[in-house]
């Protein structure tokens, strides 16, 4: 029989026709009944205490209603999502600029960002610290018990029989900078006042399950007494995994103390200046390779600027260090990834969680050295990539699903990388560059106490199947995939299938929707309750043909008794077992396996898969101006499986052009912590000219514990462009560009002083 | 001292519409806020990035720059009336069958600015495209999905 499965087939998006038509409401664009708005007020100092907070001018402002700070709190005053270093409202002590003071409330937005901005607060100043060296530096007046907000570390081998056995040893620093969300829709949540003893929140954002936890923290209340429910999200990528817990928290305590409900939409200025950001890194790489090009050993230094609080910084922290070389073999390596705390906005997560840069470090020091050894880069990483068999830098065997060497093949066969013969003479010099990355999927042996993830699965007497999750949709293309994934479980068809808005009430906590780990743990929730559910339903058909329920097959939206031929609609089926009074409602669990990992050594299993990919970028310079112009790019992605390869094409499209941005547009700035780009006129995102065609080639190696073989590809497809990119320019120019973003100053800086020393 | 009100009487996707508005009111607001067509976006305030595009007078404007005074006596449309009561209209319809969506945030913008580039160019080709596209920020897609659509359906008209 013909199979209808759309498993590998580009469903279009069930979300899609609400967002052309305009009628899909975000957050931004729901009101409720009698809500009033809330406005942030924050430290306008970098580091320092305070002890007075004027509200007596906030309060004259026509609309007001309340200030909230520190004092409304009935619980603990403490968000820190993994440390707990970060008071919701400062308690004396504040760190950046935009550090949460109070919240001012107002029957109007413009009421109340006038009301924050008139609340005056007395402080005694400290000396800030404004970077990773005068963090690391500091020996007293810390800003917490130390500056040190994480470590993590990587022992591997004999690093010093490694360099002796070494021809070669490079060494090589280099340096990346903020890179802003900018999700399009900002901060935003309502919180409605107390009910039943119940709190109830309704959010742009990423991670219910963390709101729940951080909302009956500071109310001192039960998890299960906070709802937390995502209105339709207009991106996030990290932004909204943590930040909104406070967020959220904040407007909580002001709808329980004016009794109303509270909207709090960041404006864009104080979205920029309050909210997280991706880690500055800077990397000190140390390698040693034989002549004929085989790694031997490596001692690598990461430090990253964790801001004024640590917030995800550990998990950044550990995913750069456990995949500081890339998808290598080496056999002795020493890896220190430290994050200091310092007076500047906290950073967090974003897209790749320290992966972007760490893979920026290895993957320009692959070229570094290849240069050096005078072999082609390809061949050279081809020599050392990890395959079936192969041992990671954590000492980890690789069995199954390694499709990293074929990614590069790939690539480099569409790209034509070995026929690339530039004419260098004139002004616009052409550059290809290569980058190779793998990519640890879900939470790894750091997070894996919290890496189980839930659905439930609920059969309507007319057929249709409504499926609740724990994840989100942010735009990725979750709700599609979840469809496909429960249609084909049940052998029924997409049409049937609702994915209903996360709600903390449908679902078990099923950890944060990040890591890339949707489909992986949504899937296999799916396939776990699917498990549970057809014995049911065959059961039920049956007993509805009157046949042995070992004869039934369901498959495109028919149930068949095999024996007879004789089959009933899948709705026919629903019908009957409403009428039959069964049960129809089935939950499904999924949890990564266990790992072996010593958190000492940092040697063993880091992740129990890895996604792989090649991108090659093709670039222009222009040598008059210093502008880098991305020709194109080609993009290859081992997934696994493809569930909705349309899909994976938008991602990898999506990620390269903020991996774009990273490289060459997004020139983050900030003045004594205060943010001076806080707008799109100077913090310039890629726009459609500046993003080249991408070619997307998928490489299926198929994972035994991926759901029908799929793994991760959201933060995969922004991990390796930026190095691309600086090695395409690096090739063009003949200068190793080892900071980025690679803005017309910087290259021409560098253009410039090279033109002097010659 | 109260803010002084100003009448307007505007065509908003083909209704007559008076109001009487502040004289600071941005558009964009008027439409969002008081006229709950929530389609157009506040996302830069500044012109910078499109979201809030609707059809002036038959041609694009960024309604976050756009006083709701300086809106008397014209005619407006929104992404809300583009499909005329029809499900979706082919442009929209190419948005959906290109997978140009994601998080949506950005969308209605650019599907109104795909209207303008057809109207402009007829058919224009992938970099004219890009060129007229470059005022519309989308921070998920890296666009290539969205000019395939609006490149479809100009050569659909
Ligand atoms: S909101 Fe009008 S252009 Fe950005
Ligand atoms: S689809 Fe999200 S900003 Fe364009």
């Amino acid at each position: 029989m013909e199979n209808l499965s759309t498993i590998g087939q580009s469903l279009s998006r069930p979300d899609a026709p609400e967002k052309v038509t305009g009628k899909t409401r975000f957050l931004t664009d729901i009101s409720v009944e009698n809500m009033v708005h809330g406005a942030p007020v924050y430290s306008s100092i970098p580091f320092g205490k305070f002890n007075n907070i004027d509200i007596s001018k906030a309060e004259k402002v026509d609309g007001f209603i309340a200030f909230v700070s520190a004092q409304d709190i009935p619980g603990e005053n403490q968000v820190g999502v993994i440390i707990s270093d970060q008071p919701l409202f400062a308690d004396k002590t504040v760190r950046y600029i935009g550090d949460s003071i109070g919240l001012a409330v107002a029957k109007t937005p413009g009421a109340a960002l006038e009301a924050a901005r008139l609340v005056k607060v007395d402080y005694d100043k400290k000396s800030p610290y404004l970077s990773i060296d005068k963090s690391r530096d500091a020996t007293g007046n810390f800003i917490h018990k130390t500056n040190l907000a994480c470590h993590h570390r990587l022992r591997n081998g004999d690093i010093d029989v490694g360099f002796a056995e070494a021809d070669t040893i490079v060494e090589a620093h280099f340096k990346t900078p903020y890179q802003e969300h900018y999700y399009l829709e900002p901060q935003a949540c309502i919180a409605f006042p107390i009910e039943d003893g119940r709190i109830k929140i309704l959010g742009s954002l990423q991670c219910p399950f963390y709101i729940q936890k951080a909302v009956a923290r500071i109310f001192g209340l039960p998890n299960e007494k906070v709802l937390v429910e995502q209105a339709p999200t207009g991106g996030a990528f990290g932004g909204k995994e943590d930040i909104p817990s406070e967020i959220c928290a904040r407007a909580a305590l002001a709808a329980m103390k004016v009794g109303l409900p509270v909207k709090v939409v960041y404006h864009r200025f104080d979205d920029v200046q309050l909210t997280s950001k991706r880690h500055p890194f800077q990397m000190h790489y140390k390698v040693g390779v034989r002549n004929d090009g085989t790694l031997v050993s490596a001692k690598i230094l990461l430090e990253e600027n964790a801001g004024a609080y640590a917030t995800l910084s550990t998990v950044v922290s550990y995913r750069a260090a456990v995949q500081a070389m890339g998808p290598y073999v080496i056999p002795n390596i020493h890896v220190d990834s430290n994050s200091y705390y310092t007076n500047l906005p906290p950073t967090g997560a974003f897209r790749g969680f320290g992966s972007p840069q760490a893979a920026f470090g290895h993957e320009r020091m692959m070229d570094i050295i290849a240069d050096k050894l005078k072999m082609d880069p390809m061949e050279f990483r081809l020599k050392n990539i990890v395959k079936p068999g192969s041992q990671t830098q954590t000492a980890q065997r690789l069995n199954e699903s390694v499709g990293a060497e074929e990614t590069i093949q790939k690539a480099a066969r569409l790209a034509q990388w070995n026929s690339f013969n530039p004419d260098r003479s004139g002004r616009y010099k052409h550059g290809l560059g290569m980058s190779a990355i793998h990519y640890g999927n879900c939470l790894g042996a750091a997070g894996w106490h919290m890496d189980g993830s839930g659905v439930n699965i609920k059969i309507l007497p007319s057929g249709d199947v409504h499926v609740a999750y724990g994840l989100i949709e942010m735009g990725q293309g979750a709700e599609t995939v979840v469809t496909q994934m429960t249609a084909d479980a049940l052998g029924i068809a997409p049409s049937r299938i609702r994915v209903l808005p996360t709600d903390s009430a449908q679902v078990p906590d099923s950890g944060p929707a990040v890591a890339s780990r949707n489909v992986i743990m949504t899937g296999n929730a799916i396939r776990d309750a699917a498990k549970k559910l057809l014995p049911v339903l065959k059961k039920a058909a049956s007993e509805l043909i009157e046949c042995h329920k070992s004869d039934i097959i369901i498959t495109n939206d028919k149930v068949t008794d095999n024996q007879s031929g004789v089959d009933v609609g899948f709705h026919e089926l629903c019908d009957f077992m409403s009428r039959s009074n069964m049960s129809m409602e089935f939950t499904g669990w999924w949890h990564t396996p266990p790992l072996e990992y010593n958190a000492e050594t940092g040697v063993g299993e880091a992740y129990f898969t890895y996604s792989y990919a090649t991108h090659i970028a093709k670039v222009r310079v222009d040598t008059l101006t210093g502008q880098v112009f991305v020709d194109k790019i080609f993009a290859a992605h081992d997934v696994g499986k493809a569930i909705n390869p349309a899909g994976i094409e938008g991602q990898v499209e999506g990620g390269v052009a903020q991996g774009i941005g990273w490289a060459i547009t997004e020139d983050f700035i900030m003045d004594r912590g205060v943010v001076t780009t806080p707008n799109l006129s100077t913090y310039l995102l890629p726009t459609a000219l500046d993003c080249p065609e991408v070619e997307t080639i998928i490489v299926e190696k198929s994972e035994p514990d991926g759901p029908w073989g799929a793994k991760g590809i959201g933060e995969p497809s922004i991990i390796p462009t930026a190095a691309a990119i600086a090695n395409a320019v690096s090739s063009a120019i003949g200068i190793q560009m080892n900071e980025i973003p690679l803005t017309p100053e910087r290259v021409l800086n560098q253009l410039n002083k090279t033109e002097i020393k010659k | 001292m109260a803010n002084p009100l100003f009448r307007i009487s505007l065509t908003i996707n083909g209704q007559p519409v008076q109001a009487d508005v502040p004289a600071t009111l941005r558009l964009l607001d008027f439409l969002r806020y008081d006229l709950d067509l929530t389609g157009a976006k506040d996302v830069c305030g500044e012109g910078e990035c499109g979201a809030c595009t609707i059809f002036m007078d038959g041609k694009t404007v960024n309604s976050c720059l756009i006083l709701a005074v300086e809106a008397d006596g014209s005619e407006l449309m929104t992404i809300e009336d583009l499909s005329h009561g029809k499900m979706l209209n082919e442009m929209q319809q190419a948005f959906v069958d290109y997978h140009s969506v994601q998080c949506g945030y950005c969308i209605p913008g650019m599907v109104l600015s795909g209207e303008q580039i057809i109207k402009d160019h007829g058919k224009p080709d992938r970099d004219t495209i890009r060129e007229d596209l470059s005022g519309n920020i989308c921070r998920c897609t890296g666009y290539q999905k969205i000019v395939d659509a609006i490149e479809f359906a100009a050569d659909k008209r």
